[in-house]
């Protein structure tokens, strides 16, 4: 008897497990981790973060003067703007290509990253790389007396990341950087056409919209004489459509090579200037 | 022990007779149409999960919100943001066949499902027509309703990358495997 009520136990328990509702799991809980960064770029340097595929960001970064300038130039307002103006496209959600071009030195750069590992939220994969390539050429009439060749600049850098939480990511990018012509100020300046540097940025969210990021490059090795060290100091807004990028930092430029090859003012000191970019992404497809 | 025995098989025949009434997905296909002036889209996800118990009429699906994809990835975490994906995963459904539905016979047959639907942290009860089909290889089934967003408190913020339509179509499709004993 005792049996009988034990299988017909089960069985009930059976039957009435098919008509409770199912346990709900995640699809993919060990899916890629996404937002490590709000945009490819901080304020000058490149981050992990890519375009999905299809999308399609086209940004207007801007930096004036130094803030030394006092109440004469504005802080610098006053002095001009250095403006570059980037387009960059999603080929795949791991492939991306990008066109700029930079005020100063009518620099032209081409762009292209490319991801090799996407952080896992079970860090499977504990961190994101991304191997970034940009090729740059001045264009402006004054340096029409180099040749095609002499007037290249160059960048490779491995961009590695982590989101440590929701609200914390750090990046760590050595890179390399060359100018096939470089020029002596004074005279008894140092050269150097090859420059290595290690970048680090990070970003602190403050909620989904905002956050509060920074860069720094420092330049390992030999540097070009009388340069610094590259760092800003950012607030970004998300809005949907648009991400604005309101910052602080030292370097006139916003490729990463010529970060390394003509930041002129320690953001420590402290001197840097105000800057700010616009990026807003469209979907193509 | 030999009633013990036949007991057994009675109540081993009743159960496998009941679990051969149940069918079950993994890969069923759900899809919305966002229709604004100028700007229409879709998202689609083949990770649907449902549950269909033919022999007391429970339906139960649901699927993982961070599976919808609309073809682009800004408007995805825009999406994402929106329906609050973190706090609320599955959008489910769990109710009852409350039509008649013939096991028996392979052709296509009209039904109604009444129950409760739970998406963004909010539940409805609602009514869904579809249809049913039971074929060699599992059965099929096929529903459309539409979901009026604020039914479910769901606010798109202000300034967004995408308009949103306050009524946004759904349909479902799913071949449902029968549940092995």
């Amino acid at each position: 008897m005792r049996t009988i009520t034990i299988i017909i136990l089960i069985s009930f328990f059976s039957i009435s497990t098919l008509s409770a509702q199912m346990e709900r799991k995640r699809a993919d809980p060990d899916g890629p981790v996404e937002e490590t960064f709000l945009t490819k770029n901080i304020a000058g340097l490149g981050t992990v973060q890519l375009l999905g595929k299809g999308d399609l960001n086209s940004m207007i970064q801007h930096n004036f003067g130094d803030i030394r300038g006092g109440i004469d130039t504005f802080f610098g307002i006053d002095e001009g703007a250095n403006v570059r103006i980037a387009f960059g496209y999603g080929l795949t959600d791991n492939l991306n290509i990008g066109i700029g071009r930079t005020s100063r030195e009518d620099n032209i750069d081409f762009s292209l990253d490319y991801r090799v590992l996407h952080q896992t939220k079970l860090d499977k994969i504990p961190v994101s790389v991304v191997f970034k390539g940009d090729l740059g050429i001045r264009t402006q009439k004054e340096s029409f007396s180099l040749t095609f060749q002499e007037r290249l600049n160059y960048l490779g850098s491995v961009m590695i990341a982590r989101k440590f939480s929701d609200n914390f990511s750090f990046q760590v990018s050595p890179m390399v950087a060359h100018f096939n012509t470089v020029v002596k100020r004074e005279a008894n300046s140092e050269l150097y056409n090859t420059l290595l540097g290690l970048g680090f940025a990070g970003r602190i969210k403050i909620n989904e919209r905002k956050s509060i990021s920074f860069e720094y490059l420092p330049v390992i090795g030999d540097r070009i004489s009388d340069t610094k060290n590259h760092a800003a100091l950012v607030y970004e807004l998300e809005t949907g459509g648009h991400v604005f990028q309101m910052f602080l930092m030292s370097g006139r430029w916003f490729t990463e090579q010529h970060l390394l090859a003509k930041t002129e003012t320690n953001f420590f000191e402290p001197n840097f200037r105000f800057g700010f970019n616009v990026n807003r992404i469209f979907g193509l497809l | 022990m030999k009633r013990t025995v036949l007991s057994a098989f009675f109540v081993l025949f009743t159960s496998s007779f009941c679990l051969a009434q149940s069918f079950k997905t993994e890969e069923g296909k759900a899809t919305f149409y966002s229709k604004v002036p100028l700007h229409s889209f879709e998202g689609n996800s083949e990770n649907l999960t449902g549950l269909i118990n033919l022999d007391d009429g429970t339906i139960d699906f649901y699927i993982d919100l961070e599976t919808l994809d609309t073809g682009n990835g800004k408007r995805d975490k825009d999406m994402k943001l929106t329906l609050e994906t973190k706090k609320y995963p599955f959008a489910e459904f769990f109710g009852k066949l409350v039509s008649d539905f013939d096991p028996e016979s392979f052709s296509i047959q009209d039904v109604t499902v009444r129950g409760t639907f739970k998406i963004h942290g909010e539940e409805q009860e609602i009514e869904v027509n579809g249809t049913m089909q039971m074929r060699e290889d599992g059965l099929f089934i096929t529903a459309g309703w539409i979901l009026r967003l604020l039914d479910y408190n769901i606010e798109p913020p202000k300034i967004l990358f995408i308009k949103v339509d306050q009524e946004q179509e759904i349909k479902i499709e799913a071949l449902l495997k029968p549940v092995d004993g």
